[in-house]
């Protein structure tokens, strides 16, 4: 709000537009920083989370399938190992051969794995052979003693045989068993580990991943495409590198599948035949639930931008659209016209802001109506009265004080104005009045009246000041001054006209006399009389003053004693100075430089 | 930028799946069935099956195109000789018409083999095709032995054995040899009936009625399988205890099988034809090999035979038992 303030004051053209801009990237910036932040903060964090989460998720279902499957094939092993168990429980007798050979072809009836089984003596001379695709043998008696597989499982009961690939193609893989009994002999089985496919085919990691299974080198025993695994030997090549990138983790580990897409791939270690399960899962669909979170995520960042966006161009809008208008009304108001007002209902600072200038218009007119009053009452009264009775705070009220009063008139006034034209006369009345107007106005005194040619003033009436007797008589030298010099240029035009002036001082009672309809400020006291008096005795361009002011400007203004005077109107005689002048000491009353032109001083 | 960015992403991800459809709605893939075999074909319907099982749909988007020749591998021939890549998206022969084939080098070809894809050269190994080529083989060859010594166990008394094969088949010579091996083993004298295509069939059978054989062996082939019930009929007729490769013999009236089951394989095969159909190159998928061999008994021959036989050195291995 405050810092568009002062915009709001710029004058109106291009700087709009600017002003606008301005605002609009505040809003947006505290709205991305208030909406967007948190939401992109909650997004990043969100993620990292979730992708943890996710990885241990999958690591832990990979862990399981693997497992299972692990499980699984190793109950398929032990199954077989079972199956050929029973087939060596008996001591070879001497004609057992039947027998044993109905035991082997039950063996391949039952488990379909076994390609062909051969059963052993305790020499390890092959007695019975019984094959699915080759025929059988009877009695041949070969010496497999020294056959690994023979000597494998005469020292460990059981064997498991390397994976072979036949035709270099179908994988294969031969298991040996002895009996408890030593006589009991053994039994080699070939296992056909294409059947194996039944155990791998079925799992189904989320919907495509899969698990695969190698052996030590990485040749591929079980997957779930019998075709990857009918490759034979080729196959290590794509699955070596990822059992052993697998098989260094103890977690899953991401990698590049064999068909060149990344996966994530979990290893198990089958421990009978020394087989490794891989689960695997591709990127793509293991990480889709993060991925579609990410996308929520992005979408909401995205509204949220779109949102911010539109909240501070709204915004924006919503605050230049009164700006404006208080703009206006400012500058119309500016330009005088007091009476417009500002429409706004923004129902917010904006709003108390056109009150406030509405108001303040309001307020201009009234104080523009009063000082056109007092223009006009200035005309008409003191200046300092007119103020007064605009501003009335009780100065006008009746009350007696301390004031200064100054008379003065013209000498020979009576006898120009019957020789004189009315033209004539007015003329030297105006310059006369203008004169004493301009003193009286610069030393702050009040003009209480003027008739014909003589006026008084009051100093310290009705406004106070600080040395009021000292104000006078400077006053009165000035106005002796300044209507001297057109006094001049009037005996010039042949009008004898002189000027003197009267100051006295003392208590008066102040105050508006007059009735409803006509009132004037004056002052009524015997300080009035002598203040008249005074001036009715000062000669042309003479100042005559009293005691008091004689005492009260002593140490500024020298003033002469004139000596005693009887004077009108007052029993005891009263001791008059006069104001020196520096060309014309008032030695005596009546004394003055154009004396003899001046036929009398009495009113 | 950012968001526009995000509209395309979202509009990508958004079209996608119809594009996904679009494109699967969109191809009808055409099969050429080549065969010298007779219709109904059960391969066929194997084929078929494991097709529907995988989601294609006849006439919406699979065609089949069937090319038959009974018996005779050498009119198929001149018809393959036409074929050229934009014909058919996949081929898929069955039996000897692999023989006819092998010119075909600008279409993918699926074959079910009796005899070795390696030898007939088609392929280059088991393991790595190596060509426009690839398919099962059903391992007759190995097989050929274990027959005559089924054959044994239940008829221990089995003296002279009439061995009936067609010599228009691939890898007919060392079948034979193979078989002959066995019998010599065993102390079987075998008679050998040859006979080339389906034209010879009657009089290699008089033949084998006359040649005074106690029991009879079947190669499985096009051609016999084609007369499987009048080639069961005679064995029956003139009490010859029968072996044969394929159930679909036994289920005809003939006494033993023992192979591969031939309508697995092919619904197995259907696998192959759609990785092929999506785009994989035939030359790195490996030709199967089956892993379970059905040994199959018709008891009501064995009792309508009128010949002592073990059937119980039989029953416990039986994987069918026709009753």
């Amino acid at each position: 709000m405050s810092e568009i303030k002062p915009q709001s004051v710029l004058p109106a053209g291009g700087t709009e537009t600017r002003s606008r801009r301005s605002l609009f990237f505040k809003y947006f910036a505290t709205l991305f920083v208030a909406a967007v932040v948190p939401l992109s903060l909650g997004a990043v964090v969100e993620a990292s989370f979730g992708y943890r989460d996710q990885r241990r998720q999958i690591s832990d279902v990979l862990r399981v399938e693997a497992r299972s499957a692990a499980d699984r094939i190793e109950a398929f092993t032990d199954g077989l190992r079972d199956q050929l168990g029973w087939t060596v429980q008996f001591p070879w007798a001497q004609d057992d051969d039947g027998r044993h050979k109905i035991d082997a072809q039950r063996l391949l009836q039952q488990v379909p794995a076994i390609a062909s089984v051969s059963l052993l003596d305790e020499t390890g001379a092959e007695r019975v052979f019984v094959s699915r695709l080759r025929l059988n043998r009877m009695r041949r008696g070969i010496d497999m003693s020294a056959d690994p597989a023979v000597m494998g499982a005469r020292a460990n009961k059981v064997w498991y045989g390397p994976l072979e690939y036949q035709h270099d193609s179908e994988p294969y893989m031969r298991i040996a068993v002895a009996g408890n009994l030593p006589a009991a002999g053994f039994a080699v089985a070939e296992v056909n580990l294409k059947l194996i496919w039944d155990v791998i085919a079925g799992i189904r990691i989320g919907r495509t991943g899969y698990a695969i299974v190698v052996d030590d080198s990485g040749h591929l025993i079980a997957h779930p495409d019998i075709s990857m695994v009918l490759r034979g030997r080729a196959s290590s090549a794509d699955f070596g590198p990822i059992k052993h990138l697998v098989g260094s983790t103890s977690g899953s580990a991401v990698l590049t599948g064999y068909r060149g897409d990344p996966i994530v791939a979990l290893s198990v270690h089958a421990a009978d035949v020394g087989w490794t399960v891989i689960a695997m899962q591709p990127v793509k669909e293991a990480f889709a639930p993060i991925r579609a979170a990410l996308w929520r995520s992005a979408v909401l960042i995205v509204l949220g931008v779109l949102i911010a966006l539109a909240l501070a161009y709204w915004r924006a809008h919503r605050m230049s659209g009164p700006i404006k208008e208080l703009e206006e009304g400012v500058q119309r108001i500016g330009s005088g016209q007091f009476d417009h007002r500002i429409k706004l209902s923004s129902g917010d600072e904006l709003e108390q802001l056109a009150v406030s200038f509405n108001e303040m218009a309001s307020e201009l007119t009234v104080s523009q109506q009063k000082s056109a009053r007092i223009n006009r009452l200035k005309q008409f009264l003191a200046p300092q009265v007119a103020e007064l009775v605009e501003h009335s705070d009780g100065l006008l009220e009746g009350q007696r004080r301390e004031i200064v009063a100054i008379f003065g008139d013209l000498r020979g006034f009576t006898a120009f104005s019957t020789r004189a034209g009315p033209d004539v006369i007015m003329a030297v009345l105006r310059e006369y009045y203008e004169a004493v107007g301009a003193v009286t106005t610069r030393h702050e005194a009040t003009l209480i009246k003027f008739a014909g040619d003589g006026f008084m003033l009051l100093v310290n009436a009705p406004v106070a000041c600080e040395k009021p007797a000292k104000q006078a008589v400077q006053l009165a030298i000035d106005l002796q001054a300044a209507v001297q010099s057109i006094a001049g240029r009037w005996c010039a035009a042949g009008h004898a006209l002189g000027f003197g002036i009267g100051i006295a001082m003392g208590p008066a009672t102040v105050g508006t006399v007059g009735y409803e309809g006509r009132l004037d400020y004056t002052a009524v006291g015997s300080v009035v009389n002598l203040a008249s008096r005074l001036c009715s005795l000062a000669k042309d361009a003479q100042i005559l003053a009293d005691s008091i002011v004689a005492r009260s400007v002593a140490d500024s203004i020298p003033l002469v004693s004139l000596g005693e005077q009887r004077i009108k109107g007052y029993d005891e005689t009263l001791e008059v100075f006069a104001v020196a002048h520096r060309n014309s000491p008032a030695a005596s009353i009546g004394a003055g430089p154009r004396e003899g032109k001046v036929v009398t001083l009495d009113a | 930028m950012r968001r526009r960015d995000f509209i395309c992403l979202a509009g990508g991800a958004v079209a996608w799946p119809f594009v996904a459809q679009a494109q699967e709605a969109r191809k009808v893939y055409r099969i050429l069935w080549v065969s010298t075999a007779t219709e109904p074909d059960p391969f066929l319907d194997g084929f078929r099956e494991g097709l529907r099982a995988l989601g294609y749909v006849e006439g919406k988007n699979v065609i089949f195109e069937t090319c038959y020749s009974p018996g005779n591998p050498q009119a198929l021939r001149e018809f393959i000789s036409e074929l050229r890549r934009g014909d058919t998206d996949l081929a898929v022969s069955s039996g000897p018409a692999t023989r006819a084939m092998t010119a075909v080098t600008e279409v993918p070809v699926l074959f079910a083999l009796s005899g070795d894809p390696v030898a007939l050269g088609v392929v280059k190994s088991l393991a790595q095709p190596g060509t426009n080529f690839t398919g099962a083989t059903f391992l007759s060859l190995e097989l050929a032995g274990k027959r005559v010594e089924l054959l044994k166990d239940i008829y221990p008394k089995v003296r002279m054995l009439a061995v009936l094969s067609n010599t228009d088949h691939p890898g007919e010579p060392s079948e034979w040899r193979a078989t002959m091996q066995t019998c010599n083993g065993l102390g079987i004298d075998p008679a050998y009936i040859p006979f080339a295509g389906a034209g010879e069939l009657d009089s290699a059978l008089r033949t084998a009625a006359g040649v005074g054989a106690d029991a009879m062996l079947v190669f499985p082939d096009a051609v016999t399988m084609v007369h499987r019930a009048s080639i069961a009929e005679l064995a029956l007729a003139h009490r010859l205890p029968s072996m044969f490769g394929w159930c679909e013999y036994c289920e005809a009236g003939g006494l033993l099988s023992y192979g591969a089951n031939q309508r697995a394989t092919y619904y197995w095969l259907a696998s192959y034809a759609d990785r092929i159909l999506r785009g994989e190159n035939p030359a790195s998928l490996p030709v199967m090999r089956p892993e379970k061999f059905e040994l199959a008994i018709n008891l009501k021959t064995a009792a309508r035979l009128g010949v002592q036989l073990d059937t119980s050195s039989i029953l416990f291995r039986a994987n069918k038992v026709i009753a």
